[in-house]
């Protein structure tokens, strides 16, 4: 079943994305041909439509971020807490499989929105000058990584794969939290919107009043007064993992929030 | 086994009760008429029914679970408002069924769909809400459940389509599965009805068969209602 | 067939006699197979247990029979269409002569009256 969910929340969404990404391509077309000549040209109207393309991918892509980033919250709310909820919420699936197919599908269109902007960045930059740069930039890295010892780049490439998973990881505590703030709040009986909002604030405030708290108590009880005095290296891997282990209870406590309060005290309007 | 039962089920909404104490047990192949007036506990009972809220006290069961995603797959349920998403096209929404419903009967749904000449493609923001609501209901009507729970079927829909409402459900009877009609319309639905259950200020009032109550006062089940519930 | 239903009576006894309208005046003809319950119930628009029910006590009374795979049939004693018919007829006699003695008439007032209006209706067919 969460298959399924997952598919339809793909149907759902890639109606809205998929045709943003064709406009986010084409501006980046528009953008290309512009630096291509027209920027620099002599008549005003080639000239003016030249900084309309540029605009016009630079519009593209704040929207294609914002799109992303408001879809996520909106299908959160739209799909399970309005008018659909009462088809949605009395499926055979479970409110498990709600949450993670929701965060799933989100996960999924940051990452393709990040792709497609780089793609699009690409396109722009194609064959005008930098793309004419990039052997020897890439040149010069490669040399540079082989000035590496193995340990160093074992460890680099670590601490970039914990960088990446870390990046993914507050990605999607940002979404959860998000959604444990519009069941909270829609679980009132009326002002929901603003109950939710309110719930956010609070949660905000929660967190950067108790993690605060989190590192004096472990302070206090002796965790950071490591008996040994570890490599650099070690240190930043061990202070990856253990924000990495953070931002998993992190989400793991706003994951609980909003399963409860879909499950328990759900107050359709 | 009852299709549905509940004992003791309270639901309060704050301080106010929105059911209070409610027994009752709904045996396959019934067709049953939740009555009440506006606000009367009709709607908290069917969502009880769905999950969609918790008891506060005593409980409520389908074909003997508490609900949850099993019993979804035996209820087909009629929200009061569009609950399909207005996106999709009348096929979309087939599939969409079928790919959530084991018991989705896809033929059944799509020949009355095409008796309503409704194309595939439409989609369903584009119909006519009279044609929303007849879309809702063929999608729950269409699946083989053991419980339908129709809530406010026939409120604010024009009488032809009132009367198809009526008939499709009718046509839709199965001795093995019994379908709830709440509704404050109770003209209406009084002669496909069987069982009636009135219900207000959270609590049930009376619980009987539309031919008793008409053997035993002499007068229909609306009259009754208007008497018991005269303002 | 047309169903029409009245407030004051349970459904099943209304549409026994309406079956039985139908059986008498040959909408359902004598040994004619009748359709399914669910169909009639349709048709009707009447709760499909409720149908059952008219159509039990139908059964009971010997104007319609089963057969136990191929549905109910309209009986084929002519006699008893006959009875039936008969039983009607009582029926509107009995309410009608108790709305005329409600009115205040007596018997031979009714019996004059009646004579009088199916002379007349006996001239509007010559006429």
């Amino acid at each position: 079943m969460l298959r399924k969910l997952i598919k339809h929340e793909f149907i759902a969404t890639g109606r809205i994305m998929l045709p943003m990404y064709l406009i986010l391509l084409l501006s980046a077309v528009g953008a290309n041909i512009s630096a291509r000549g027209l920027l620099d040209n002599k008549s005003a109207v080639l000239e003016t439509l030249g900084v309309l393309l540029v605009t016009a991918f630079g519009f593209a892509t704040t929207g294609v971020f914002i799109l992303a980033f408001v879809l996520m919250i909106q299908r959160f709310y739209k799909n399970l807490l309005q008018d659909e909820g009462y088809l949605m919420l009395t499926l055979p699936v479970s409110v498990h499989q709600h949450i993670w197919a929701k965060l799933f599908v989100s996960a999924v269109w940051s990452i393709a929105t990040v792709l497609m902007v780089t793609l699009a960045s690409m396109v722009v930059a194609y064959d005008i000058g930098v793309l004419r740069e990039l052997p020897d930039l890439l040149r010069m890295f490669f040399h540079g990584l082989r000035l590496l010892t193995p340990s160093e780049a074992l460890n680099g490439t670590a601490v970039l794969i914990e960088m990446c998973v870390l990046c993914f990881l507050m990605l999607m505590d940002f979404c959860i939290q998000f959604y444990a703030s519009l069941a909270v709040g829609h679980s009132f009986s009326s002002h929901k919107m603003a109950a939710s909002v309110a719930c956010f604030f609070a949660f905000m405030f929660a967190v950067m009043f108790l993690i605060p708290m989190l590192f004096m108590g472990l302070d206090k009880i002796g965790f950071f007064n490591f008996q040994w005095n570890p490599d650099p290296v070690v240190a930043v891997h061990l202070g990856m993992l253990f924000t990495i282990a953070l931002a998993l209870a992190y989400g793991a406590v706003f994951y609980g929030i909003t399963t409860f309060f879909l499950k328990r005290r759900l107050n359709l309007e | 086994m009852s299709v549905l039962e509940c004992k003791g089920l309270t639901k309060r909404y704050g301080r106010v009760s929105a059911l209070e104490d409610v027994a009752l047990t709904i045996e396959p192949g019934r067709i049953v008429g939740l009555l009440g007036p506006n606000g009367s506990g009709k709607t908290t009972l069917i969502k009880l029914a769905n999950g969609l809220l918790t008891p506060d006290e005593g409980y409520i069961s389908i074909c003997g679970a508490a609900p949850g995603r099993e019993t979804h797959g035996l209820v087909s349920y009629l929200p009061e408002r569009t609950a399909i998403p207005t996106w999709m096209s009348a096929k979309q929404l087939l599939d969409f069924y079928g790919d959530f419903y084991a018991d989705f009967r896809r033929d059944v749904a799509e020949e009355m769909l095409a008796r309503l000449n409704i194309q595939p493609r439409q989609i369903i923001k584009h119909m006519s809400k009279g044609t929303r609501e007849k879309v809702q209901l063929i999608m729950v009507m269409s699946r083989a459940a053991k419980l339908y729970l129709l809530d406010e079927p026939i409120g604010g829909v024009d009488p032809a389509t009132r009367d198809y409402i009526l008939s499709t459900i009718i046509g839709s009877y199965n001795p093995e599965a019994a379908v709830v009609i709440s509704t404050h319309l109770i003209a209406d639905v009084e002669q496909v009805l069987d069982g009636v259950i009135f219900i207000n200020q959270g609590r049930v009032m009376l619980q009987s068969t539309v031919d008793q109550i008409r053997e035993d006062k002499g007068m229909s089940v609306d009259a009754l209602f208007r008497e018991v519930f005269r303002c | 067939m047309q169903w029409q239903f009245s407030n004051d009576a349970p459904i099943y006894t209304q549409l026994i006699q309406q079956i039985k309208i139908g059986i008498v005046t040959g909408g359902f003809p004598p040994g004619e197979r009748l359709p399914s319950v669910r169909d009639l119930a349709t048709e009707a628009g009447v709760n499909p247990n409720t149908m059952q029910r008219a159509l039990a006590e139908l059964e009971q009374d010997g104007l319609v029979y089963s057969q136990r795979t191929a549905g109910r049939f309209v009986t084929e004693d002519h006699t008893m269409i006959q009875t039936a018919k008969r039983s009607l007829a009582e029926r509107h006699i009995h309410a009608f002569l108790e709305a005329m003695i409600q009115l205040g008439f007596r018997k031979d007032e009714i019996i004059q009256l009646l004579e009088q209006e199916l002379g007349e209706e006996e001239k509007h067919v010559s006429a």
